[in-house]
């Protein structure tokens, strides 16, 4: 039996290990895109300055300038290592490909989410390297302590709520063919109420309320509150919503998946 | 001739763009939700700037309401250049495809006829935002609507004509799309933020190299008073700009060697 477990396993690590060598080959690509990155960093860096007044030890909202342009740093890196997983399902629905991805011995979700962990892996990590090369240069390094080991910790909880996210949109596409509308909703939900542009502490109260609520909180601002100002009491609280999203995410999934394949009609492939 | 001329250059750009307009309206659903995505967007990131002057009242002289302006002066001249002329985001695709025969075939300006074949339907979205924001905190009077269109108007041509010069670097290196995109999408960027947050050399190329800041100020260069070395600079650069975006182009075109593909404009 755990035999059996363990080769299939086996399959599906081998899409991400695949998924990842793939991505390799890009690289050149993935580095020239992230100067895109450095700007929207850089102009951050002056807004910020200009907002702190360039006070260093002016703390706001428990952030202080140099807090709030690591945690961007990180935001930022999160949300561009995301693979575009509805323009991917899309094109599959629309070309009749999926045709050939479904009567694989792989399920379709499993498959698609290793590829996405592999492809995210690596645009995270380079992400995060043109990111911090910015914050290191203006800002200097602060005391992370144990802040970066809860960062990758809670990363793959991120990458992970992310995915699902993204594929309950994605799903859609059994029934619409067109998701770019919801996706770009998903998107700008993760923006604002997903603390990418601002950390939750800086929102109302009202809307720090609403934001508890739902899962966009788990993608961006989790890990990046906890790598710039790290606290032992949260981690674990953190850890269980976050997986508790995963959990109640990956049902959504699979019912929508299992309804919508019925749905489904193949033209090509 | 030289009137027949440019009478016949407008009738064709007023068809074109009947065309392109019934064209967007074929797929009525597509295009309301395609512009009303743009426009929530745009609000989407005026929620940010509104959360972030509750923080921080005054930016470096900036309130919210010049930040409102700015995004509707930005947003509404991308708008009116992408609806009108919205090819000038895809010059550099479409002379890397070889697409440019059809055009050359034309008996009209190689130009006007690539920039005019396309509308974006997005785009209707940010011009209908510029106007909302204008109407929500813009100064009303003829004088202040005035300038506010003079603003679009140096503000559209401004993203497309710099647009254009990245775009028509595809007649010299081959595949420019990706670097093309990138200045564009950085140029967009830098015309949404207060031009006063940037300090020392990076302010001086935002009024000169990349003339995003000739944009970014209006609403305190332009709409809250007029700055006279302030307006004759964006007047003076746009136009260098265009004859730059223009010339380039041209220039470009000359080394162009087409591909061997068989198209038509339908």
């Amino acid at each position: 039996m755990n035999n059996r477990l363990l080769l299939k396993w086996k399959k599906y690590e081998a899409v991400g290990i695949i998924t990842l060598r793939h991505q390799f080959a890009y690289i050149t690509d993935l580095l020239l895109r992230s100067v895109f990155l450095l700007l929207i960093l850089y102009i951050f860096i002056q807004l910020w300055q200009a907002a702190y007044q360039g006070d260093a030890d002016a703390v706001i909202a428990g952030f202080s300038l140099q807090q709030i342009i690591w945690y961007l740093v990180f935001a930022e890196a999160i949300t561009m290592a995301k693979p575009p997983i509805g323009a991917k399902i899309e094109e599959e629905v629309k070309s009749g490909d999926i045709a050939v991805r479904l009567i694989r011995p792989l399920s379709y979700v499993g498959f698609h989410y290793m590829s996405y962990m592999g492809e995210a892996t690596l645009r995270f990590f380079i992400h995060l390297a043109v990111g911090s090369s910015i914050a290191l240069s203006f800002m200097g390094a602060p005391e992370f302590g144990s802040g970066l080991a809860a960062l990758f910790m809670l990363s793959i909880g991120a990458f992970t709520v992310a995915f699902m996210l993204h594929m309950i949109i994605a799903l859609f596409a059994f029934w619409l063919e067109e998701t770019r509308g919801l996706e770009f909703v998903m998107q700008k939900l993760q923006f604002t109420v997903g603390g990418m542009l601002l950390p939750l502490e800086m929102m109302p109260e009202w809307l720090q309320r609403i934001c508890a609520w739902l899962p966009f909180q788990t993608v961006l601002y989790f890990p990046a509150k906890m790598a710039v100002a790290y606290d032992a009491k949260l981690l674990i609280p953190y850890l269980a919503i976050q997986w508790g999203w995963v959990v109640v995410l990956a049902v959504v999934v699979i019912m929508t998946y299992r309804t919508g394949v019925k749905k489904l009609h193949v033209n090509g492939g | 001739m030289r009137k027949s001329t440019a009478s016949g250059t407008l009738r064709y750009l007023l068809t074109c763009w009947k065309l392109n307009a019934a064209g967007a309206m074929e797929f009525r659903l597509s295009f309301f939700l395609t512009a009303g995505m743009m426009f929530i967007n745009n609000c989407i990131w005026l929620v940010f700037w509104g959360i972030f002057f509750t923080k921080f009242p005054v930016v470096n002289g900036w309130e919210l309401r010049d930040v409102m302006l700015m995004w509707a002066v930005a947003a509404g001249g991308f708008g009116w250049a992408n609806m009108l002329f919205g090819n000038f985001t895809r010059v550099a695709a479409i002379t890397a495809a070889g697409q440019l025969d059809v055009y050359l075939t034309q008996p009209k300006p190689v130009l006007l006829s690539v920039l005019a074949s396309r509308m974006s339907l997005m785009a209707i979205g940010d011009f209908m935002f510029g106007w909302v924001i204008y109407g929500l905190v813009g100064d009303h009077s003829l004088r202040g609507l005035a300038l506010f269109m003079l603003g679009l108007l140096i503000s559209g041509l401004l993203i497309m004509f710099f647009t254009l010069v990245a775009n028509s670097l595809a007649f010299y290196i081959g595949n420019a799309e990706g670097l093309a995109f990138q200045v564009f999408n950085g140029f967009l960027a830098l015309t949404t933020y207060p031009t006063d947050i940037f300090r020392g050399g990076v302010r001086i190329i935002l009024f000169t190299l990349v003339p995003a800041g000739f944009i970014s100020y209006i609403p305190i260069g332009l709409l809250g008073g007029i700055q006279d070395s302030f307006l004759i600079g964006a007047l003076g650069i746009t136009a260098l700009v265009a004859g730059i975006g223009i010339a380039f182009f041209y220039h470009g075109l000359r080394r162009y060697t087409s591909g061997n593909q068989l198209g038509i404009r339908s």
